[in-house]
């Protein structure tokens, strides 16, 4: 290996040895050592951008195998073999609820918290009640989805597939902490992002606009033309005094949150040419676009009697009067592949894949094979991937960590194990990252200046320390599996560059952990110091 | 070390308290941390949406306690401020400060946009920016961005709690503290500090960018702070802060400000406060949260002492309750609320804002106390005066900020 050969020749010289073992290393290579290192320099790319960084093995697996046919075989999930990741799923109960089932165990916890609440003794109670059995559940399936995500990004064989789920779920973001998003998220991510990762956009943006995920999320549920009321509204809401409450809740107009943030976020853009009339007409177009009450499902539903049936104007396209429900698909299906929806959603891949600020070519790329495939996302990181961005040797190791790349990376380089609990998930909270929680509607940003400050520094510092030593909560590792282990600092070194940097140590690096662990008798704390300091070093904290 | 600094601390000593020797002590300390000089401000949020009518109580109006037949503080329980509104009887530590002139409430204040979902509105508070969603940063650190005024330390702008929080997110450099004792590498002593040491060295071989510029900053965190010593700690005068989240987070503000590291922001939560159900009046659930948060204030102004001259204290929650009672003896969420205003600079003893009242035709929608001041009139007001910040419409975009707006609430 060309890396670790270097790194023994410049950890020889200092010591004094002689000139003719540097000059022997720096000896040009062959043409066949040449495509070798090109090979597994590919391939190390890849790994850190297409999936959640390598394991054990992994970058000599796809050097060899080809970096290009494993690109081709991400963009195919389906034909993956996933079957070290099939029972961890099969472990957790909340895959096997559907949307209804984990509706009703919200209603029936809604139902027991406040029968707890009218029995309790009035006013002297100091806390509110603990949850019941129903109330327990429902966090205990919510808190199983969560741990899931993490798992999957550590152990899925599908790496692109679950690189995209997280893509996307930040792009069409839903905070778990919002009310009755809390049930409805799992069944979003599960059942409305992941079908759509790697299909046409239409058919995301589409399915994220019906869910009752988004639809709480950004309040379009309870958007209903000005003066509009629900049948029976009289009678269900007339009656006073305890009512009042529901009264004063009872849906009031326009709500804009979601036509603006369609058009912002998930769509055109900022800069996407739509005015403050469009947002109103928008949101005009969404009114009804409503859910079920938990106790029937909590599904999508339109309601009639709320939708605004007037004609509007958006964009400078008619939208006849007289039109319901279709005429949001209609608007949907147009903004899914206008040319500025194409642009913001190519850049933010880019962003994802290449670069913080992402090259125009790559971009350019990006958006021409959507006008070719009609917006086929697969063909558009095929695209991506294929373009001279995705290889330049400035686009390598350009980009910082998230805080979640960062942990299911060390997680994976260290062939750790992840466990079923919410342990992992509160590591990644520490690390700045709490998983389904970022309140604003645009997702966690994938840029270095909103992650990397002192405090989170040291915490992935931390974190690094306590996954060698096998004190991280939540996962399990076994150094002796990835490293064996020797009493020699530079030999320790050389294999710690090799099995967790992928031979991306610098020198830096090399000399302070060979100090660091030549003062260490104990071959085993001596090992778990270099690989703690490699994954918190600097080295580490890019892919 | 600065010399005149000493000086100019120790005759400030001699003139205001005497020669007490605990004053004396810390002038003495005080001079050895120059950048510990100077207004430091405080910002605690009540996340959930605090009664402003429980905690600063319109005893004087007949409507409060029609409205509230099971959950109003009675007229005698209430610790009287000016003949019109009293203290929540939970909150009277704080009265020592109002009758010297050094607790200001702010009545009727909240946000321009009249969403009650506690999520937007939290978001809006704490962007600044009522109404939009996308900003990207906080206005605290917006203020951090550009100040130019204060030194930047790497404890400038710091969040006592797990994470950084919206109002203190963005590209100016703040810390989220969870715990003094913890921040930092973990591990004992010996070790710790070999550790921190080997990847000082680590990332000293990163040569440029934020990985450098933050790793630089992490490091003199972690080095000014073991200098500092914060963690052998006793409160002075006796002040007792209580237990629980909110009082530790107070506590470790009070730390790090005498540890002299140049804490100029400092932000903490306090939760609790959506009390849809058994409220309570004078006792009772709220009660509880409010006895701990009065003692908590009490307990970090008498321990800061003299130090509190520099220092304002500013609460603020998302939105206030609804004014009558709900169906379950508690409060739906409403609009405006109280925000109180704590410190020496304070232009205290005063209920300042214009009180809408409590007749239904005055409430917003029939329901809700009206807000009659923007919370940005209020912020602007103390970021200017006490911090003088001077880049307020850059802090605060898509707003005027006007002084002929400001509430009051600092003397100048």
């Amino acid at each position: 290996m060309r890396y670790a050969s270097l790194t023994c020749a410049l950890l020889l010289a200092p010591l004094g040895a002689t000139g003719g073992l540097r000059t022997e290393r720096i000896v040009p290579l062959t043409p066949m050592e040449r495509d070798t290192v090109s090979a597994r320099d590919s391939a190390i790319h890849a790994l850190n951008r297409l999936a959640y960084g390598p394991t054990p093995g992994e970058v000599d697996r796809v050097a060899s195998f080809g970096v290009m046919r494993w690109v081709d075989a991400q963009l195919e999930p389906g034909k993956i073999n996933d079957e070290a990741l099939a029972p961890r799923e099969r472990a957790l109960p909340v895959l096997s609820y559907s949307r209804e089932a984990l509706a009703r165990v919200y209603a029936d916890a809604a139902r027991e918290r406040r029968e707890a609440a009218m029995g309790a003794n009035t006013m002297m109670a100091d806390s509110e009640p603990a949850p019941g059995p129903h109330g327990r559940l429902g966090r205990a399936l919510t808190d199983q989805y969560v741990e899931l995500t993490l798992i999957r990004a550590a152990l899925s064989q599908r790496q692109l597939y679950e690189v995209m789920v997280d893509f996307w779920t930040n792009h069409f973001n839903v905070l778990i902490a919002k009310g009755a998003d809390r049930f409805l998220l799992p069944d979003y991510i599960e059942h409305t992002i992941r079908p759509h990762a790697f299909g046409r956009f239409s058919d995301l943006l589409g399915a994220t606009a019906e869910s009752p995920a988004m639809l709480f999320y950004l309040d379009n549920w309870e958007s209903v033309a000005p003066g509009a009321r629900p049948p029976g509204w009289r009678y269900r809401f007339g009656v006073g005094g305890a009512d009042s409450a529901r009264r004063a809740r009872a849906p009031r107009g326009l709500n804009e949150n979601y036509a603006r943030e369609l058009l912002e976020l998930h769509t055109l853009g900022v800069d996407g040419g739509y005015t403050q009339q469009d947002v109103v007409n928008v949101a005009r177009i969404f009114t009804g676009w409503s859910i079920e009450r938990p106790e029937r499902g909590g599904g999508f539903q339109f309601h009639d009697w709320a939708h605004d049936w007037g004609s509007k104007v958006v964009l400078g396209m008619r939208f006849p009067a007289g039109h319901g429900q279709d005429e949001g698909v209609r608007l949907l299906r147009w903004l899914a592949n206008a040319p500025a929806t194409m642009h913001h959603v190519s850049r933010a891949l880019c962003q994802r894949f290449v670069r913080d600020d992402p090259p125009d070519g790559c971009v350019d790329d990006a958006v021409a094979a959507w006008q070719r495939s009609g917006g086929d996302i697969g063909a558009v990181l095929r695209a991506i991937v294929n373009g001279a961005d995705f290889w330049a040797p400035a686009n390598r190791a350009a980009k910082v960590k998230t805080p979640l790349v960062f942990l299911v990376s060390a997680l994976r380089v260290t062939g750790a194990q992840p466990d079923s609990s919410l342990r992992l998930p509160q590591v990644a909270a520490r690390l700045g990252e709490p998983l389904f929680m970022h309140a604003a509607p645009d997702g966690y940003p994938e840029s270095a200046a909103a992650w990397v400050n002192s405090g989170a520094l040291l915490d992935r510092m931390n974190v690094a320390v306590a996954l060698a030593a096998d004190r991280l909560p939540g996962a399990r590792v076994d150094l002796d599996v990835l490293l064996g282990d020797t009493p020699d600092p530079a030999e320790l070194v050389a294999a710690v560059d090799a099995k967790v940097l992928a031979g991306t140590m610098t020198d830096n690096t090399t000399r302070v952990i060979e100090d660091e662990v030549s003062t260490v008798p104990n071959p085993v704390a001596a090992r778990a110091l270099a690989v703690g300091l490699a994954i918190g070093g600097p080295e580490f904290q890019r892919q | 070390m600065s010399r005149r600094v000493f000086v100019k601390g120790g005759s400030l000593a001699l003139f205001s308290v005497g020669l007490d020797p605990l004053f004396l002590a810390r002038a003495a300390f005080a001079s050895a941390a120059p950048s510990d000089a100077g207004p430091i401000l405080v910002c605690l949020f009540q996340r959930g949406a605090v009664d402003g009518l429980s905690m600063v109580v319109p005893y004087g109006e007949r409507e409060y306690y029609d409205a509230r037949p099971r959950i109003a503080v009675p007229r005698p329980d209430v610790v009287d401020l000016d003949g019109h509104f009293g203290l929540h009887p939970r909150l009277a530590p704080l009265k020592e400060w109002w009758d010297r002139g050094s607790l200001a409430v702010l009545h009727a204040a909240g946000s321009p946009d009249p969403t009650r979902s506690h999520f937007d509105a939290q978001d809006y508070m704490e962007s600044g920016t009522p109404g939009v969603k996308n900003t990207a940063d906080g206005w605290l650190n917006r203020y951090c961005q550009h100040d130019r005024e204060h030194a930047a330390t790497p404890f400038r702008a710091v969040a006592f709690g797990p994470q950084l929080p919206r109002i203190l997110a963005g590209s100016a450099p703040a810390l989220a503290i969870h715990n003094l004792q913890t921040f930092g590498l973990g591990g004992g002593a010996p070790a710790r500090d070999r550790l921190t040491e080997a990847f000082e060295r680590l990332y000293a071989g990163t040569t440029t960018g934020l990985l450098a510029s933050s790793s630089d900053e992490a490091f003199e965190a972690v080095r000014v702070l073991r200098q500092a010593n914060p963690l052998q700690y006793e409160p002075a005068a006796g002040a007792q802060y209580p237990r629980g989240p909110f009082g530790h987070a107070l506590l470790e503000i009070a730390q790090l400000i005498k540890s002299g590291v140049g804490l100029r922001i400092a932000f903490a939560d306090v939760t609790g406060w959506d009390t849809h159900v058994n409220q309570g009046a004078s006792d009772g659930q709220l009660a509880q949260r409010l006895g701990e948060f009065g003692q908590a204030l009490a307990a970090f102004a008498t321990d800061m002492g003299e130090r509190m001259r520099d220092i304002v204290i500013l609460t603020m929650s998302e939105f206030g309750r609804t004014v009558a009672e709900n169906g379950t003896a508690g409060t739906d969420h409403g609009r405006a609320t109280a925000m109180l205003v704590l410190g020496g600079p304070v232009n205290g003893g005063k209920v300042l804002g214009s009180w809408p009242g409590l007749e239904p035709a005055h409430r917003f929608e029939g329901r809700d106390v009206a807000v009659t001041t923007d919370f940005r009139d209020l912020f602007t007001e103390v970021l200017a005066r006490h911090l003088d910040a001077r880049e307020l419409a850059a802090i605060f975009p898509r707003f005027a900020p006007d002084p002929a707006r400001y509430p009051g609430v600092i003397r100048t």
